[in-house]
């Protein structure tokens, strides 16, 4: 039982990181399909750097500095270029997705994966059975818990739905809403660092090209299945890695009894069950989307 | 003293300047009227006196001290708050949400519900508005809505408000209670600003008036006391366009069938997201008459538009055109038989912006004919070019995007497309919403010509004015119903009580 918790809570942690990313963003108006560039940049950055420095604060402050940095220019395309949100956030998608290949590539030649010399700290004895993670996950309570507030309970968090929902009545309180979205998009820069470190760093310390798997769509899809509220979605990740975890354990247990292959799709499986499911209950698609009203002023 | 004073303010929105050295100063605590006609630049002027619109010369000061212009939180900071023609409140939010959001009240970084709500409680309740904190912005009926925003304004402490066209979405009854909702602000010291475009609404409120016509200040600050109807309508209006003459053409469908061209009888449909679903609707319109619906926004209006045109089916009931039944057939057959309309939005659902005008104007034949036909650009090009040009639509070129056009010949352009010759039913949803006297006088000829040669004509609308001069009969919505039925001359306080479900003596027919 204990070990399930364990396997699910490592396969979650990165999975929130990332919806919380696309919480802020969805929230301030921008549907955040660049989850998954950003992810894997984190995680690349994370591993080279703290291999070329051998420093695990190193590799994040990178990670930070990429996915940040990412963040900066979907929010120029999007805001001062007038692109597409959604085009942009696959265009960065495919950026980080070819970028990390990119740079693997060139700095350690064709191997495909790179080990980094220490993983990110684990709690360590005290923990008990829970030793095994990494501080991420200990950290992840609080990071839900304070987004939560600042989201839904303050003039930010209002200021910020504002802009998503209304971006006339935010400028006419005097919310900027395009410096809401710049705020939105670069804190959600952070929490993809986090999320893709904690991926290759948390309970592994290897970086292989393609490794995010399509987690940050995941997080999209986890982003909707919530409502955009932090806790709705956080829950809604926490859905999928079950899914992730179960199909990993009924391989172990089943053996070659079962095609691994449909084992393999199962978080994908939930993930389109879940998208569906949050449609059904509210009540077929929404009409006044974010993205037409992104451009209503 | 001031309140607000504009010193040789202009805004020019690309090559088009919207105001023109706009200099007046407005005292402080009284009620100050600005009118004109739509496109006259009364609002850009109140975004201006807000912060929201950037001039492109000019200064602008409050209560004496000149701040920065085209900033939202200086004006703010100043007291000075404006209240949008179409309400600026997320409808997600609760009410006590669309409080905070903009609040500039010193509290502490984190709220809890329940202290939001108490927060807010006594700031609605003082200025009456009829909204619990908790309810949420999308539930609350038009008027409400207007409440709270009007209560947002107020939420810091606002020693200006300016109200952008507060009565375009109101009731008459609800119009007097806002009415006097300004008397008692200003009464607490509160200067008002009030944009209308009502000649009888200004004299009724205002105690100053002050003009725009195209973008120039043509009247400043006159005593409202000494003004009537009359001397007002042409300072708004102008010399130059008094007594224009139009020439519309008609359609020659003079089918006097003895069938009426429209009959609903007990029509009923479901719920829709634009609004209440109809409920047992017996309409009749006559060849050669003009009915009017009447009724405040969101009633079932649009649902009865659709159901008309065959976009939403009806769960029960009957629909006749000329004595056919067309109950159950689609918006493409229902054309043949004549059926035209005039779409409530007429740059959404009426034309494709980014479409050519050829294409816009064409595409009635295009969808008559067969799907398998070959199409000639060419001849439609020209086809186009002399119907419009019949209609006096002002356009460079046929192969221009219709969103190029102005309102006004956006709407004739239209007209040109839906009034044809085979046109027997006409159905125009605020056929002159948003357009200026000219091009309304003009809308109201073509439904005339339309009616002199036959066809039966429906029009909805939401300005009582409007259906008062046009109509040869209103008929009233409320919640997909048909409450009330009135007949020339109009009682005007028995038509708002229709409308607002205030008295159920209104579903008694009134005879002329």
């Amino acid at each position: 039982m204990i070990e399930a918790l364990v396997g699910i809570l490592g396969a979650a942690t990165p999975l929130i990181y990332v919806t919380l990313a696309g919480v802020l963003a969805q929230r301030s108006g921008i549907p955040h399909l660049g989850l998954e560039g950003l992810m894997i940049a984190g995680a690349c950055a994370a591993v080279v750097a703290s291999k070329q420095s051998s420093s695990v604060a190193f590799g994040l402050a990178v990670a930070i500095g990429v996915c940040v940095l990412g963040s900066l220019l979907l929010w120029f395309v999007i805001e001062k270029l007038r692109a597409n949100p959604i085009i942009a956030g696959l265009g960065l998608t495919g950026l980080g997705l070819g970028g990390s290949d990119l740079a693997i590539q060139s700095i350690y030649g064709s191997e495909g994966a790179v080990r980094a010399p220490f993983a990110l700290p684990h709690l360590g004895a005290w923990a008990g059975e829970f030793a095994g993670l990494s501080v991420l996950v200990l950290a992840l309570p609080f990071v839900v818990g304070l987004l939560w507030l600042a989201l839904r309970r303050t003039r930010f968090g209002l200021r910020l739905a504002a802009s998503g929902e209304h971006p006339f009545a935010a400028r006419s309180v005097g919310a900027d809403p395009a410096q809401m979205r710049l705020i939105a998009l670069a804190l959600g820069g952070v929490l993809c660092a986090l999320g893709g470190a904690e991926l290759a760093l948390g309970s592994l310390d290897v970086f292989s090209i393609g490794m995010t798997a399509g987690r940050g769509f995941m997080a999209f899809a986890a982003v909707t299945f919530g409502a955009a509220n932090p806790l709705g979605a956080s829950a809604a990740a926490t859905f999928f890695a079950l899914a992730e975890y179960l199909g990993i354990k009924a391989q172990l247990v089943l053996g070659s009894a079962a095609p691994p292959e449909l084992l393999l799709s199962l978080p994908y499986l939930a993930t389109i069950g879940g998208v569906w499911l949050s449609t059904r209950l509210r009540g077929g698609i929404n009409r006044g989307s974010t993205i037409s009203e992104l451009r209503e002023y | 003293m001031t309140a607000v004073a504009c010193d040789d303010v202009s805004v020019a929105y690309g090559e088009v300047l919207a105001l023109r050295n706009v200099s007046v100063a407005f005292e402080r605590g009284r009620i100050h009227a600005v009118v004109g006609q739509n496109g006259a630049g009364k609002t850009t002027f109140a975004r201006v006196c807000a912060g929201i619109v950037r001039p492109t010369t000019g200064r602008l000061a409050i209560d004496g001290r000149e701040i920065r212009v085209g900033d939202v939180g200086a004006a703010r900071l100043s007291g000075v708050e404006l209240v949008h023609q179409s309400f600026a409140l997320p409808p997600s939010f609760t009410v006590a949400e669309a409080m905070e959001f903009g609040s500039t009240r010193r509290t502490g970084p984190v709220y809890s519900r329940r202290a939001l709500e108490r927060r807010w409680r006594d700031h609605l309740a003082s200025l009456d508005v009829a909204a619990r904190p908790g309810d949420r912005i999308r539930d609350l009926p038009v008027e409400t809505q207007q409440g709270v925003e009007i209560a947002r304004a107020l939420c810091s402490d606002a020693r200006v408000l300016i109200l952008d066209e507060p009565t375009a979405v109101l009731a008459p009854p609800a119009i007097e209670r806002l009415f006097a909702r300004i008397r008692r602000l200003r009464a607490a010291g509160v200067t008002v600003l009030v944009i209308l475009h009502k000649i009888h609404e200004v004299l009724a409120v205002a105690e100053t008036i002050t003009v725009l016509r195209a973008g120039e200040l043509v009247a400043t600050l006159l005593p409202a006391a000494a003004m009537n109807a009359g001397d007002l309508a042409h300072a708004i209006v102008g010399s130059a366009n008094v007594g224009a003459t139009i020439d519309v053409p008609a359609p020659h469908a003079a089918r006097d069938d003895k069938l009426p061209a429209l009959e609903l009888l007990g029509a009923a449909t479901r719920a829709t997201p634009d609004g209440p679903p109809l409920a047992d609707v017996d309409l009749t319109v006559g060849h050669g008459e003009i009915v009017g619906i009447a009724g405040v926004e969101g009633n079932g209006q649009r649902t009865l538009v659709n159901a008309i045109a065959g976009l939403c089916a009806l769960s029960a009931g009957r629909l006749n055109c000329g004595g056919r039944d067309l109950t159950r057939t689609s918006l493409l057959e229902r054309r043949g038989h004549g059926l035209r309309i005039i779409p409530f939005e007429r740059n959404v659902e009426g034309l494709s912006l980014s479409s050519a005008l050829w294409q816009n104007w064409s595409a009635r034949l295009l969808v008559a004919g067969r799907q398998l036909r070959l199409v000639d650009p060419q001849r439609l090009r020209g086809l186009c070019r002399s119907a419009l040009e019949r209609w006096s639509v002002r356009f460079a070129s046929v192969d221009q995007p219709a969103g190029a056009l102005s309102g006004g010949n956006a709407q004739k352009t239209i007209f040109a497309r839906e009034i044809d010759d085979d046109a027997m039913l006409i159905v125009a949803a605020q056929p002159t919403r948003g357009l200026d006297i000219a091009a309304t006088a003009f809308v109201w000829a073509a439904l005339r010509a339309a009616r002199e040669r036959g066809c039966g004509v429906l029009v909805i609308s939401s300005d009582l004015d409007e259906l008062f001069d046009i109509s040869d009969r209103v008929v009233v919505m409320l919640s997909g119903r048909i409450v009330g039925e009135f007949c020339a001359p109009y009682d005007l306080g028995a038509i708002g009580a229709a409308m607002t479900g205030a008295s159920s003596a209104a579903l008694t027919l009134a005879t002329p």
